[in-house]
């Protein structure tokens, strides 16, 4: 027995009063601790997904531009040089700066150009497996992406997920057959000379699945026609990188790389800084639209749960305030008597600090707890748990438990002073 | 205007032959109520002596309450002197007279003040939890002497609910004499108590006084005022005689 028992045995002799502060308390942080772990699940789906609406770093190799025009004839812009990117060792260094979890997907491209029936179009090499984790928006019209099995045209659905090392497989170059020969004798498609056609491009070339399209002295088949997308996709063809760079003659080579970034929990002007310096000589660019974009759909979210957050701690805060000043006077003889004992002004002051920290603590520990469990369930009725993971994190309770008992011992800090003002005269003197 | 403190013979009382213990000289003490300055004390003197049970009788508004009050330090008087075993009262810093309440002083009021959600034996031991070092063997020990002083052995477990209003007194006096305190400050310790019981918390008082202790008692009750060595008769905020 000590002071404290005073402060406890008084909070279970008026246990109505002390359940529901504790309820409301712990509602409260219930709340909190539930939208928080349902807004970090949100936050890291939504960037997931945002990220497969593109890239928000283009690393490319610098290079001289000239916007040329003479005599009234505008010649547009002109590369003085055509420099190009070493596939593995840009990727192998990006690999090795210290942001790399931040980085989600690393997709080289090699574009050339060339004709086909003629008509000039641009090849770009990608790593479909990449490719397709930045453009989620992908569906596949008719046939599938190259590597792939062939999806229904009914059952036309948004491109799956590829493994991380598709698309670079080993490049055979089959001799170039002719375009009309193509739907009587098309070689079958194998992962490495698959081309997807960009809708825009198919109807301009008149182009499906099963056609062989030459490339330099190779030649490749389609496997499948995207869905118009309202990008540059729509005009080009896609094939495989290692096709490509083998069947121009430029093995190893890229013209430049995008990068897409998780920014929320980090600056990516840090992770352009660091990519410089893994990468000297090379131009980096940072999309900043779609990075502000993507980070201010994330911190709206978390703002908006910190603000819901706010007003609860503060509504919680301001009813044991008002609760602890009315117990202040309905404990005035009380307080006088432990005066008139030789308690301490101080003594007096922590009897209620406690007693407001103790609701504090147990309602930090108690809200945390149910706050978790109800995440789950908050997680399950959205439907967005699929893949989320909710780690529980001791710390994060004892934080939480500590921040509370913080918050109501300061809501009681009126209320305790007052109490510590009382006077045993004015409290048991009857004059 | 300070009167002469010793009563005189006829009440029963006897002259204070000791060096005091407790000594106030013409202490004034002031309220404002509802706007109206209302001087409780005019300049009031008294000596108490280390074992002396002095009563203080007086009719309502006479000041004897204010006068308890001021001696037991729970007020500061206006003007005058008040000192304890040569330390000015009127001048101690806080912690002293904390110290003073803890220690040497003891009071118990008309009503028995427990809290109420405390055993009688955690009331009784109320004055060693005042800090976070937790009640040691001893001082449970003789907290249940003390329970057992007051006839209420059996009774340490029970709530003050629980108890009759004469046993919620004793417990009170209990908690007062747990302290070893050397005086005992009463405020009309059996005004709310039935003749019976005031008759026994009046022996555990006398008794108390038979062991050393120095007691000032404020009383309405001639009878209970006639046990005591002295009485001190106030009136209109003056010692009367």
């Amino acid at each position: 027995m000590n002071i404290l028992t005073i402060a406890l045995r008084n909070a279970r002799k008026k246990w109505v009063r002390t359940l529901l502060l504790l309820l409301v308390f712990t509602l409260g942080v219930v709340s909190i601790v539930s939208l928080n772990f349902v807004s970090r699940v949100v936050g890291e789906g939504l960037e997931k997904k945002l990220v497969s609406f593109g890239a928000n770093i283009l690393v490319s190799p610098k290079s001289e531009k000239l916007t040329v025009s003479y005599g009234g004839f505008a010649l547009g812009d002109m590369l003085f040089d055509v420099a190009y990117l070493d596939e593995r060792d840009t990727l192998g260094r990006i690999d090795t700066i210290a942001l790399r979890k931040n980085i989600s997907v690393i997709a080289p491209k090699l574009v050339v150009m060339d004709r086909v029936q003629g008509k000039a179009v641009a090849i770009v090499g990608v790593r479909f497996g990449q490719e397709k984790l930045l453009k989620g928006y992908w569906t596949v019209e008719q046939g599938a992406i190259p590597g792939e099995a062939p999806v229904p045209r009914a059952a036309a659905v948004p491109a799956a997920p590829m493994p991380a090392d598709a698309g670079s497989h080993p490049v055979s170059v089959r001799p170039a057959l002719p375009l009309s020969s193509a739907k009587a004798s098309a070689p079958a498609a194998h992962p490495g000379n698959g081309v997807l056609v960009g809708s825009a491009a198919a109807s301009k070339l008149g182009l499906k699945p099963g056609d062989a399209v030459p490339l330099g002295t190779s030649q490749m088949i389609v496997t499948g026609i995207l869905a118009p997308t309202g990008s540059e996709d729509d005009n080009v063809l896609l094939a495989d990188l290692g096709f490509v760079q083998q069947a121009v003659g430029r093995p190893g080579k890229a013209n430049f790389v995008e990068v897409a970034a998780l920014c929320s929990a980090c600056p990516i002007e840090d992770i352009v800084h660091q990519i410089g310096a893994a990468l000297p000589g090379v131009e980096i660019k940072t999309l900043r639209n779609i990075v502000e974009q993507r980070m201010y759909s994330v911190l709206f979210v978390k703002k908006l749960i910190l603000s819901v957050s706010l007003v609860i701690l503060l509504t919680g805060c301001s009813m044991v305030g008002i609760s602890m000043l009315s117990a202040v006077n309905e404990r005035k003889k009380e307080i006088g008597i432990l005066r008139s004992l030789g308690f301490s002004r101080r003594a007096v002051f922590s009897i209620f600090f406690a007693e407001a920290a103790s609701i504090g603590l147990l309602a930090g520990l108690a809200g945390y707890l149910a706050g978790y469990l109800v995440s789950f369930r908050i997680l399950a009725v959205l439907e967005l748990g699929d893949g989320a993971h909710l780690a529980f994190e001791p710390l994060h309770l004892a934080a939480t438990a500590l921040i509370l008992a913080l918050l109501t011992s300061l809501a009681s800090l009126v209320p305790a002073w007052k109490a510590a003002a009382i006077e045993p005269s004015e409290a048991l003197v009857t004059l | 205007m300070t009167e002469a403190t010793t009563a005189s013979a006829p009440l029963g009382t006897a002259p204070l032959l000791e060096a005091p213990i407790l000594e106030a000289v013409d202490v004034t003490k002031s309220f404002t109520q509802d706007g109206t300055p209302t001087q409780a004390l005019k300049g009031v003197s008294l000596s108490v002596a280390p074992g002396e049970f002095v009563s203080i009788v007086g009719r309502s508004g006479s000041g004897k309450s204010t006068l308890l009050s001021v001696l037991s330090t729970l007020l500061r008087p206006d003007s005058g002197q008040l000192s304890y075993n040569g330390l000015d009262l009127t001048r101690a810093t806080e912690a002293e007279i904390n110290a003073l309440r803890h220690g040497d002083f003891a009071v118990i009021f008309q009503f028995h003040y427990l809290l109420p959600y405390l055993t009688a034996l955690e009331n009784t031991l109320l004055p060693f939890m005042r800090g976070l070092r937790p009640v040691s063997g001893a001082q449970r020990k003789r907290a249940l002497e003390c329970l057992e002083r007051v006839g209420l052995a059996d009774k340490g477990h029970r709530l003050p609910g629980q108890l009759s209003g004469g046993e919620q007194q004793r417990v009170a006096i209990a908690r007062a004499l747990v302290k070893d305190a050397r005086i005992l400050f009463a405020d009309e310790p059996t005004g709310s108590l039935d003749s019976a019981t005031g008759a026994t918390v009046m022996e555990l008082l006398g008794q108390i006084h038979k062991d050393g202790l120095s007691v000032v008692m404020v009383t309405h009750n001639e009878q209970y005022a006639s046990l005591s060595d002295r009485v001190v008769r106030m009136a209109d905020g003056l010692v009367a005689g």
